[in-house]
């Protein structure tokens, strides 16, 4: 059991610093309303309180912003991924270097560049006013631009997934399809897209989980457009000092995420996908 | 073959990537119906050469003439070729019946009449029916090498395109798929284009064979012309053993400076000046005098390698070693470090140029 | 698509991917003009150019200490996940063994978990178990998304380790010590380097976890994010791009390095 040993230090890790906290969570959620400790008797009025809420509507607005965040995330990644793996050749350690680096900057200062792109008298309209003489109303605090600052901050979590399903096409079965008299579309269709899906999958995946979880896009961007439910749930662990109902949301939103995770993981071998053979 | 008329016609096709060129001006017309090898070691430019014909590789300059139309600039998915590539190319995500009738389902052949095409080619393929479901992960080695062909030939292409797909093989399932592809190819009468690089696979096959080196084609013909006329020193040896001895022309002999003697050549060749002279190790005898032969050699039995029905001889004659192949039954024994007498009569060797 | 040639598809290709990488650094580009400005707000263009904000966010001793934390959790970070998760890509890539499959799973959770709630979470646990928050509580907070972004990066370099190799070592009698030291480490070290770069890198520009689990510890992108919604100063475009100058250079040479590496490799095998 060489595997195990080696993995030990790592599930001991988890099992301290990931799954008791989240067990932490589930048991602050049963706390009676604006407790700090877990020694109360167990209650489901924090489950109760959202229920008759409307936390169900930031609930919504970050299911719906995520699932745009995917499909714009998938149209604007699927060129460069197939450029990544098929067209760069040399270059490509080059460009995915370039798309590694804004991944190490805390988000928070790039959606700050953002503001101050398109703050008044920021850099775009500046330019707008003081050369072509146009003036106009800023798009900051609107909702697409939330939308905008999402599907920005999470490119790279889209794109390497999906280039790893993309270099996962051998090129002599594209080649073969064409040889076949397949068109394009058609070689697209019924050979790329069906052997790439596993990279793909899983870059659709991370961007949803991290996208649902977002939260300074909407801070900063967004004004009080939208309040996410992350955001519902940092109201209630830090304004409204209600730790239980927080962590019941926080558990609600776990639910959600781990489920759909569980799911798609389980239907994958991640070997083939990062290149065991 | 030449009462055939031609399918393909190459002329002066050349590929170059910057300033080296991969195939260099080649020439070639081929039959319709034959089978065609091309034979060369890696890096020779085999393998660019049947891309560029498959359309999947664009030639530099010369035409690619197929019944009378040049096809240059026709991309592969329009050429009525196929290739059956050296990794088989399958479809993992599909299965055997999906992998045949993909070239059907790709021009709108309807399901029922897909589902009979390939039912019947597993059948041509001697592949049971029921691996029509069967995933194409599932299949041994030589099963998913009839699913390939049996794709290629679904396409019902003019010509058939092989990049040495048996190249992965064992021997012996090599040598059973050799012979079944020469059946397939008796059976549709279609053209084959294959490539290789081994003689041996060349030569069970092929109706005629190029051997093609640097990306030239350096000679041309069938098997039998090949083996017994190699033209060069380089076609020569690439038939597997073969004694070579560097000789030259002076006064109307033939003189081996290595062995400072000459030998009787086979006739010579017009404006022969130096080349090589070449023997089969089956051609060499030993003998038990010098007169027993035309040409003759004293050496050394060095050591002595047993092939299955033949043993082979290594012989060492002063900075030179010689091979000679006898059939088991006919081979003599002979203790190591022996002195023997070998040689050849002058009509078993060849003489070739550098 | 169909009819057009594959030289045009490919310069579409090309053209859709810078327009994508320039949309992607305009930020950036923003945040360092805004460094550039001599006077108190940001307007554009620019009407006082000046580095006086630099010179003082530099002379600020608030911002040296920002720096030591940051760099303090993100060194910390580094060292521990790195250990850890070498040891975890193994089991991940390297090894059949009969929790794998699971175990690779579980591995990927954290990864694909909202990291502000992954911050929260763990601040209900150091609060039920007692612990005081400081820049430590940060670093195992950091460590938790961290070691398995880590494991994977390496667990890729593991796919191609041939395990043949460590047989042949032990086989020639090196004691499994010396194999881990001889072979194992040497042929996975740009992983390794990787791995670490990721680790320092990524815990450095942490903000959802660090906000939550720092208590009176404050790091940079905390310190960016309070100014940016209170108490504005250019002083907030120079430090972000500083620490996002000094993200890109350690990330260019820890690339050079490996290229070098390589480079050298090529030309001692290449004779």
């Amino acid at each position: 059991m060489a595997g195990f040993r080696n993995a030990l230090p790592l599930i001991i890790f988890l099992a301290i610093g990931f799954a008791a906290p989240l067990l932490a969570v589930i048991g602050y959620s049963f706390m009676p309303e604006r407790s700090f400790g877990l020694l109360h008797p167990p209650t489901l009025e924090n489950y109760a309180a959202i229920f008759n809420g409307n936390s169900y509507i930031s609930f919504g607005w970050s299911l719906l912003l995520a699932v745009l965040t995917v499909a714009f995330l998938a149209l604007i990644c699927y060129p460069i991924a197939y450029g990544l793996a098929r067209v760069f050749g040399p270059w490509a350690p080059v460009i995915t270097l370039l798309f590694t680096i804004p991944l190490f900057v805390s988000e928070n200062v790039r959606l700050y560049g953002w503001l101050l792109f398109f703050i008044k008298n920021g850099v775009l309209l500046g330019t707008l006013k003081s050369v072509f003489g146009l003036e106009l109303e800023s798009w900051l605090f609107t909702r697409p631009m939330i939308l905008l600052g999402m599907v920005y901050v999470y490119v790279p979590f889209m794109l390497f997934p999906m280039t790893l399903g993309v270099s996962m096409v051998p090129n002599e079965t594209r080649e073969a399809a064409l040889d076949l008299g397949a068109t394009r579309w058609q070689v697209f269709r019924e050979v790329e897209l069906p052997l790439s899906m596993p990279g793909i999958v899983i870059g659709f995946l991370l961007t949803f989980v991290l996208a649902v979880g977002a939260i300074a896009e909407a801070k900063i961007l967004g004004g009080q457009t939208v309040i996410p439910i992350t955001h519902d749930i940092e109201i209630a662990f830090t304004y409204a000092q209600n730790w239980p109902l927080g962590a019941a949301l926080a558990v609600l939103l776990m639910l959600v995420v781990g489920i759909l995770v569980l799911f798609v993981l389980r239907r994958f071998d991640l070997d083939a996908v990062l290149g065991r053979r | 073959m030449s009462q055939r008329p031609a399918i393909l016609v190459l002329k002066n096709l050349t590929k170059s990537f910057g300033k080296f060129n991969a195939v260099d001006g080649v020439d070639l017309d081929i039959a319709d119906g034959e089978f065609f090898t091309i034979v060369g070691p890696s890096g020779s430019g085999k393998t660019t050469m049947i891309r560029m014909l498959a359309g999947m590789e664009p030639a530099t300059s010369g035409d690619i003439i197929l019944r009378g139309e040049r096809i240059n600039d026709v991309p592969a998915n329009r050429r009525p070729t196929c290739m059956v590539f050296q990794s088989l190319a399958l479809f993992p995500h599909r299965t055997v019946g999906e992998n045949i009738e993909f070239p059907l389902k790709i021009r709108g052949v309807p399901p029922a009449a897909r589902k009979e095409k390939a039912l019947a080619l597993l059948r041509q393929l001697r592949l049971p029916e029921s691996y029509y479901g069967k995933s194409v992960l599932k299949c041994s080695g030589g099963e998913r090498q009839r699913v390939a062909l049996a794709r290629a030939l679904a396409f019902d292409p003019e010509i058939l395109f092989f990049d040495e797909p048996l190249s992965a093989i064992d021997y012996k399932l090599r040598k059973t798929l050799e012979k079944e592809l020469k059946d397939i190819h008796r059976e549709t009468g279609k053209t084959f284009i294959y490539i290789t690089h081994s003689l041996e696979e060349a030569m069970v096959m092929s109706d005629r064979i190029g051997v093609m080196r640097a990306g030239k084609l350096v000679q041309v013909g069938t098997p039998n012309e090949i083996y017994s006329a190699p033209r060069d020193k380089f076609v020569s040896e690439f038939m597997g053993d073969v004694n070579v001895i560097p000789v030259s022309l002076a006064g109307g002999k033939l003189i081996s400076a290595s062995f400072d003697r000459s030998f009787t050549p086979p006739g010579l060749p017009d404006g022969f000046a130096s080349g090589h002279l070449v023997i089969r190790p089956e051609y060499m005898r030993f003998l038990d005098s010098p007169d027993d032969a035309e040409n003759s050699l004293s050496g050394r039995l060095y050591n002595e390698y047993a092939l299955g029905s033949r043993i082979q001889y290594q012989i060492r004659a002063g900075d030179h070693v010689f091979i000679v192949e006898k059939l088991r039954q006919q081979a003599p024994a002979l203790d190591l470090d022996q002195s023997v007498l070998i040689g050849w009569d002058a009509k078993d060797s060849v003489l070739v140029r550098d | 698509m169909e009819g057009m040639s594959r030289s045009g598809r490919h310069a579409l290709i090309w053209a859709w991917t810078i327009a994508v990488l320039v949309f992607l650094y305009i930020p950036g580009l923003c945040i360092f003009l805004a460094s550039l400005t001599a006077s108190r707000y940001f307007q554009f263009p620019i009407q006082r150019w000046g580095l006086d904000w630099w010179r003082k966010t530099f002379d600020s001793i608030e911002v040296h200490q920002l720096f030591k934390t940051s760099i303090s959790i993100a060194l910390a970070v580094m060292v521990i996940a790195v250990v850890i998760a070498f040891f975890g890509a193994l089991a991940f890539a390297r090894y059949n063994w009969k929790g794998r499959s699971i175990y690779q799973k579980l591995v990927l959770l954290p990864i694909f978990f909202p990291q502000s709630v992954l911050g929260l979470a763990l601040l209900l646990w150091f609060n039920a178990i007692g612990l005081e928050l400081s820049w430590k509580t940060a670093v195992f907070a950091h460590l938790v998304w961290i070691i398995p972004v880590v494991t994977l990066v390496i667990s890729i370099q593991v796919y191609s380790f041939d395990p043949a190799l460590e047989e042949a070592a032990f086989d020639l009698g090196a004691t499994r010590w010396q194999v881990l030291r001889e072979v194992t480490l040497p042929v996975l070290l740009p992983g390794i380097v990787s791995g670490s770069l990721f680790a320092f890198l990524l815990s450095w520009g942490n903000f959802p976890l660090s906000l939550f689990t720092t208590g009176a510890d404050t790091t940079i992108p905390e310190y960016l994010y309070a100014k940016m919604v209170a108490g504005y100063t250019p002083g907030v475009p120079v430090l972000g791009t500083v620490s996002t100058l000094g993200a890109a250079l350690l990330l260019l040479g820890g690339y050079w390095l490996i290229a070098m590496r390589r480079r050298q490799k090529n030309s001692r095998e290449g004779s």
